[in-house]
């Protein structure tokens, strides 16, 4: 060879060169810093924050909201609200998205292409007021003007309650699906009955050791789901006393039941059975450690644990083993949820769930049942509930027979969220004049005459009475983060100035220029109250703490012992839930079940929501239908099949998922999509269960027994893949982990 | 935890000061209610990809829930799970990138250097927890959407990985601030968005090297184990597994 | 080298019995040639390009030309476009990379270690072997390109000096694959150049107009002078065996690719060896299927004999018996060790969703091997042919099952997925298939296919000698 370059010379330098840039470990000290310390002179936009009050659902949570450059950026949990305490779910953060939303209306409109043409055409906010005035001014009859609302914030309710009660009209009608399936109505009935208060009760999670809920999902839209969460997080591993033990009675396994120690699958419409049987044998073997059950023996005259056993699919000795952990507890609480509203047995269910806590004298005690404690002062003294079924029955026979010449929704989408066998949609068409307050064009406001868009919850004023939920008595301020964006107009301002066009009662019951002076006002009943966390020396100072602080609460916990005004001599009856749909030809029940996300479909026009993965079936932007593994295995489908689902009164398609957790002769469908507007994220995608439900069954009008359904299922022999988070590949997954 | 506390700087004993950010998961508190996987789309401009691309697996959470199935009906159980960047001391995305782009700050973070990303994806096949997304096509937010973004955190381009920062911007921010104060950062000062919405308190955050920070409190707990701890990775992000109540 | 010249031993094949005749007639190296019919038969079928050239050169081109609007599609709107997803984050490219790195092992394979070896039935196939070799990394070297999520960053990989102090990863195996195809490709390149130099130079010296003037310049002087051959074997022999760590350390850098990751079934110390292994199997099996074309193609019958394809089978034979021990070797520690993870991806490949992809690979790799130990079937073009194709089927296979099966399971099932390709991976893909051919076409218009000097340096050493009364071909030792 050579002697320039000895092959031993090139293998010592090779393997010099090798040391020098591979293996050295000082490698990893030449590394990049990445841009996350800002340099010196770069000065970041410096964050507002304001507190308001979450509007994605009516439960009331305190939010603070950042603002940059006049732009609210980020919704945080208010961590002085006593209510979610700091905390805030999904639909609480994805609300920026409904003040951002691309297709939100920029301005007053009129269909101009008549009703279902999605023609709009802007007008002047004057040109619609004076409309408003002239058609109220027209009205043959006072009682001829309506009002359908979802469950509003308690400001506007006051400002409604008043301007139709100085016009004679009747009061405002509250109906939203959202508060329908969480059973809001019947749980203040049910409050009504037991304690003569119609009010909800608030269940102390964080403090029992045993939690019977028989179909309350209330870990995901129940009521106040963020406080009952923060509960729960209490319940479980927050509290010296040990971990507590929650059993989810339902037909499907909710995420709640998912974070329950024992889920028990009972036939849908059984939960009151279920309930029942337990305390007859609490009180029947004297379980427990309360003494005698002598005094409410008389509860359970009659009372054959058989039957609910045979209704229900729960074992006798199970029903027994259930009967002792519940009795046994020292602070056990039992919730009737919102599925049990939805059957035709509803109330008497929910009776039979209050008397185990009746039984047990859970009433009053540290992990319990409480009732909340009123507002000191009397514009805050009644909570806002929703109406019963049957007067938005009686309003849409009013509306069908003409009885019904201005129609104002507010808050609500009733052509989407009713069912179609209610005929809402049709006794529209009989409504001379309709008029949406939507921000957005969804289904009802596309069959509305005039669309006067109310501001987005974080572009308006408000105040809302918190109930249940928080320990104390809680009025939760909203205001607004920020200039609004476009030319809406806030929906009391516009009836506040109605009411000072249209004179007479009208003006006087309302003389507040806007409504920002009422809310003043009304924060002023509270100044120098004792109670208050907070105090100022002037009205407006107050007004401005008020501001500050995002409402007003008390400084100490304040909740009150329930008294018991039902009769206990009464004997509680749950008869057999009946069912719409005869069992041969329609075998499985439906349970139609709130979408986490987008709750009853309110949430569906928010990317966020949209995009976030159901967390049972992780499938997302879609509806779907959950079938027990058996139930599919004997159709013959398999996950993503697409598969009808057919009820008496109507049908949907929509792809399967076997799911896991469901009863075998049950079908659970989620709300939520199945818009036809809404806008881009939510129009045109999957499909409204709400529209295969019928009307209760006979002797049971005036009930929206949502519920009590029966389907049966039809295999397309299409397949539609849903787009779910978690890949279903893979045969060997459950041998893993 | 001694060994959780160990900090990337191999030559130097960890200095007096030097942080170990760590985050505690119970998943005994955890419901899956999915409130952190939207706060950290707020907060971090996550972009939201639409139904066809989430079906084809290309969804960009920094954070998500996953949901075990255990058993068969009736005796079914579901697990939630959060899963977010581990943070590891040992992170396996490092050492392969070919470019720096993933570098380990002194505080035990695993910094995601977007601009230097060329987008070889090395990372996110390395990773055992597959945390790491990747921008399959030029993130949307139609108008008026994008005066949403937090201005504190850059947008990302196509073609490039992200992943969870731990909210290095709120870190950053209440350091600048407690500096400016000329005080120490309290325990609990900084939250990532995710902890500080999740309902049930099932994340905690902190100094995994303050022996009196909450986190590491809840990290000696007897539930505490480490995911795919076997693997070497040393995660930042330390389970509490769920428990049981005797009835 | 004149006619006049007469053939050493042409006197004594006269005296031969036809049947031993046609027997020595037939190898190569003995057979009785004069020089000049040697460059004739190989440089008439360079100059002649029939419409059925021209043909396949337009439909090659056109599939190249989509390839490169899909892959501008796929800059232009996003990695999306391509079939990837999490978890699956590489899929065809790295896959289709692998491979072609895999058929590059070929050129070296034949032309160094051969040459080391001195076996001599090399010489007529070691050009086709090496220009295999360079345009197979060519086609490589694009998917690291192809791949990046932001490709106009590219040179960032590169360690050039700048004022930020900001350098590549050397720790990161895609540092060492790119410094090690570039090596590669700088290597083999000059390798195919140096041994082409004496016959352009002859190609200059037997044409006129442009090709003459292109041999000119890329002859670089070439007069065949004992200095200039002298110069040119010792450069040979030095390339011979440096190039061959590089050999084989291209192909167990791109399986470090993936063995140093903690991927169930990637992290495997097998992996070197075994890609290796399999690099030399393709590649052997790509050049057979190359030459039974060329042959045909260009009529090279002359050059390319059955001496040569039956030693070329036996080489591929006996690659595929190492293939298939060494992957025996990784499954039986897998399958012993039972990892829930990889036992999982085991059962998908044996009677899962993979299994259609997992047969395929091992009846095409497998079947070969067996029929291949048979000279009939080795010196049947046609069965070489389809056997050889086989082989690469089943490699190409091999590789779509270790680069995407894989990824497709993880330690979290939750996140296990799948992988199918989209129209824009399936068109660059078959862009670097048609570029390869299209580029391997012209080469063969433009340069001397077979290396005639080889030929004729090896036509030196073999020769009928004189042992008492008989005659007896012999070789001898020039080197």
């Amino acid at each position: 060879m050579a002697k320039g370059l000895t092959r031993r010379g090139f293998l010592k330098i090779a393997a010099g060169a090798g040391a020098a840039t591979g293996l050295s470990p000082t490698v990893r000290r030449v590394a990049l810093e990445p841009f996350v310390r800002p340099p010196e002179e770069e000065l970041p936009g410096r964050a507002t924050w304001f507190a308001s009050t979450c509007r994605q659902c009516p439960a009331g949570c305190g939010i603070i909201v950042r603002v940059i450059n006049g732009r609210p950026r980020k919704i945080e949990g208010n961590p002085a609200h006593p209510l979610n305490r700091g905390k805030l779910c999904a639909r609480g953060q994805a609300g920026l998205q409904a003040v951002y939303n691309p297709d939100r209306l920029k301005n007053a409109v009129r269909q101009s292409g008549g009703r279902g043409s999605r023609v709009f055409q802007p007008i002047q906010w004057e040109e619609a007021l004076v409309e408003l005035t002239t058609a109220i001014q027209g009205l043959q009859d006072p009682r001829r003007l309506a009002l359908l609302a979802g469950m509003p914030p308690d400001h506007l309710h006051a400002i409604w309650t008043r301007f139709l009660q100085a016009l004679g009209a009747p009061p405002p009608l509250i109906f939203d699906l959202h508060t329908a399936m969480e059973g809001r109505a019947e749980s203040a009935a049910l409050a009504e009955r037991w304690f003569g208060e119609v009010n909800l009760p608030i269940y102390d999670l964080a403090n029992a050791d045993v939690i019977f809920s028989f179909g309350a999902n209330f870990l995901e839209t129940w009521m106040s789901p963020v406080a009952q969460s923060v509960d729960y997080g209490q319940m479980r591993q927050g509290r010296l006393g040990g971990r507590g033990f929650l059993v989810q009675f339902e037909s499907r396994l909710s995420a709640t039941a998912a974070s329950a120690d024992e889920w028990i699958p009972v036939e849908p419409g059984t939960e009151g059975l279920v309930a029942l049987a337990l305390g007859r044998l609490i009180v029947e073997e004297n379980l427990g450690r309360v003494g005698r059950h002598r005094e409410h023996a008389h509860l359970y005259r009659n009372i054959n644990v058989s039957d609910a056993v045979e209704a229900s699919g729960i074992p006798a000795e199970e029903m027994m083993r259930l009967a002792r952990i519940f009795a046994d507890a020292e602070r056990q609480v039992a919730i009737p949820g919102g599925h049990l509203a939805g059957h035709t047995n509803g109330p008497q269910a929910m009776d039979a769930v209050m008397a185990l806590n009746v039984v047990m004298r859970r009433l009053g005690r540290e992990g319990g049942l409480f009732l909340p404690q009123p507002v000191p002062a009397k514009r805050f003294a009644k909570p806002v509930l929703p109406s019963r079924f049957a007067q938005v029955e009686r309003l849409i026979e009013r509306m069908q027979a003409g009885e019904v010449e201005v129609l104002l929704i507010h808050g609500t989408n009733p052509v989407y969220e009713l069912p179609a066998w209610v005929g809402f949609q049709e006794a529209l068409a009989q409504v001379p004049l309709v008029i949406s307050f939507s921000p957005f064009v969804d289904e009802t406001a596309v069959q509305a005459d005039l669309v006067l868009p109310d501001h987005t919850y974080l572009e308006g004023w408000g105040y809302q009475l918190v109930t249940p939920g928080a320990d104390r008595p809680v009025i939760s301020g909203q205001q607004p983060v920020m200039e609004p964006l476009y030319d809406t107009r806030a929906t009391g301002d516009v009836f506040l100035a109605l009411a000072a066009r249209l004179g007479g009662d009208a003006a006087q019951a309302l003389p507040w220029p806007d409504e920002v002076s009422f809310l003043e006002e009304s924060s002023a009943q509270l100044h120098d109250n004792s109670v208050s966390a907070y105090d100022a020396r002037t009205p407006a100072g107050f007004w401005s703490r008020w501001r500050q602080f995002g409402g007003w609460w008390s400084k100490r916990a304040i909740r009150r012992e329930p008294e018991v005004v039902r009769s206990s001599r009464t004997a509680i009856h749950v008869p057999l839930p009946l069912y719409r749909g005869a069992v041969e030809q329609y075998p499985f029940h439906l349970v139609p079940y709130p979408s986490i996300t987008l709750s009853d479909g309110r949430g569906a026009n928010q990317p966020w929501l949209q995009e976030t993965p159901d967390p049972m079936t992780t499938a997302r932007w879609n509806t779907w239908i959950e079938l027990n593994p058996e139930t599919a295995r004997d159709l013959g489908v398999d996950d993503n099949d697409l598969v009808k689902v057919i009820s008496p009164f109507g049908k949907l398609q929509a792809a399967v998922v076997v799911y896991p957790g469901i009863r075998p002769d049950t079908v659970a469908i989620p709300t939520g999509q199945g818009h036809q507007d809404y806008g881009r994220f939510a129009a045109g995608r999957g499909a409204k269960v709400i529209d295969l439900l019928g009307p209760a069954a006979a002797g049971e009008a005036g009930r929206f027994a949502f519920g009590a359904t029966r389907v049966r299922i039809e295999k397309v022999g299409a397949v539609r893949p849903l787009a779910r988070l978690e890949d279903l590949d893979g045969e060997g997954r459950e041998n893993i982990r | 935890m001694a060994k959780a506390a160990k900090t990337s700087v191999e030559e130097t004993p960890p200095e007096e000061g030097v942080r170990r950010w760590g985050m505690v998961i119970d998943l005994d508190r955890c419901t899956g209610c999915q409130a952190c996987v939207v706060a950290c789309h707020a907060e971090n401009n996550v972009p939201v990809v639409g139904e066809e691309e989430s079906a084809r697996g290309r969804s960009m959470h920094w954070i998500r829930v996953e949901r075990y199935w255990e058993g068969e009906y009736p005796n079914v159980k579901a697990r939630f799970m959060p899963l977010l960047c581990q943070q590891c001391t040992q992170a396996p995305c490092e050492p392969v990138c070919p470019v720096f782009a993933t570098y380990h700050t002194p505080e035990g973070l695993n910094a995601q250097v977007y601009n230097r990303c060329i987008g070889v994806r090395y990372c996110a096949n390395n990773c055992p927890y597959k945390v790491r997304t990747f921008n399959w096509f030029r993130p949307q937010f139609p108008e008026p959407l994008d005066q949403q973004l937090n201005p504190d955190v850059t947008t990302r381009s196509r073609g490039i990985i992200e992943k969870c920062t731990f909210c290095v911007q709120r870190i950053r921010r209440v350091e600048l601030d407690a500096g400016a104060e000329g005080r120490d950062v309290h325990d609990g000062e900084i939250q990532p968005a995710c902890a500080q919405s999740c309902p049930s308190s099932a994340l905690v955050f902190g100094d995994l090297n303050d022996p009196d920070s909450r986190v590491s409190q809840l990290a000696r707990s007897r539930r505490a184990f480490r995911l795919l701890d076997f693997l070497g990775t040393d995660p930042a992000v330390i389970y509490l597994k769920g428990g049981e109540t005797n009835v | 080298m004149s006619d006049q010249t007469p053939i050493a031993g042409e006197e004594e094949m006269a005296e031969l019995s036809p049947d031993l005749r046609d027997e020595y007639e037939g190898r190569l190296l003995l057979a009785q040639r004069k020089d000049w019919e040697i460059n004739e038969a190989v440089l008439r079928p360079m100059m002649e390009t029939g419409p059925r050239f021209w043909i396949a050169v337009a439909v090659l081109g056109a599939i190249v030309a989509w390839g490169l609007y899909a892959w501008g599609y796929m800059v232009y709107y996003g990695l999306g476009a391509a079939g990837i997803n999490r978890p699956v984050y590489w899929g065809l490219f790295i896959a289709t990379f692998v491979f072609w790195v895999g058929i590059s092992h070929a050129g070296t394979m034949i032309s160094a270690v051969l040459r080391l070896l001195k076996a001599d039935w090399r010489r007529p196939i070691t050009r086709g072997a090496e220009a295999m070799t360079a345009f197979a990394l060519m086609m490589a070297g694009l998917y690291p390109l192809i791949h990046l999520g932001r490709v106009w960053k590219f040179y960032w990989m590169i360690p050039y000096p700048n004022n930020r102090f900001m350098w590549p990863n050397f720790q990161s195996p895609l540092m060492w694959d790119m410094v090690a195809i570039f090596t590669y490709l700088i290597g083999s390149s000059l390798y195919l150049y140096l041994a082409l130099i004496p016959d352009l130079a002859m190609a200059r010296d037997h044409t006129k107009g442009w090709r003459y003037k292109l041999y000119r310049t890329f002859a670089l002087g070439w007069r065949g002078t004992e200095g200039e051959w002298h110069k040119l074997h010792r450069a040979l022999g030095i390339f011979s065996v440096v190039i061959i760590p590089v050999f084989l350390s291209v192909h167990s850098i791109v399986s470090w690719d993936f063995a140093v990751t903690i991927q169930p079934r990637w992290h495997s110390s097998i992996f070197a060896p075994y890609f290796v292994m399999g690099a030399v199997y393709s590649g052997l099996a790509a050049l057979a299927t190359i030459l039974v074309v060329v042959r045909s193609g260009m009529r090279l019958q002359e050059f390319l004999r059955a001496e040569h394809f039956d030693a070329l089978g036996k080489l591929v034979m006996v690659a595929g018996m190492g293939w298939i021990y060494l992957w025996f070797a990784g499954f039986i520690v897998e399958w012993y060790g039972k990892d829930p993870v990889i036992m999982e991806l085991i059962h998908d490949e044996i009677s899962g969703k993979l299994a259609p992809f997992f047969w395929l690979q091992m009846v095409a790799n497998v079947l070969p091997v067996i029929l291949l130990a048979f000279r009939k079937i080795r010196t049947n073009t046609k069965m070489l042919l389809a056997l050889t194709l086989l082989v690469n089927v089943g490699m190409f296979t091999e590789r779509v099952l270790i680069v995407v099966g894989n990824l497709q399971r993880n330690y979290l099932p939750f996140d296990w997925g799948s992988y199918r390709p989209t129209w824009v991976e399936v068109s660059i893909v078959a862009m670097t298939f048609a570029g390869f051919i299209l580029l391997y076409l012209l080469f063969s218009r433009i340069v001397p296919y077979v290396p005639v000097w080889e030929i004729k340096e090896g036509r030196l050493r073999y020769s009928l000698r004189r042992i008492g009364r008989l005659l007896v071909p012999t070789a001898a030792e020039i080197e």
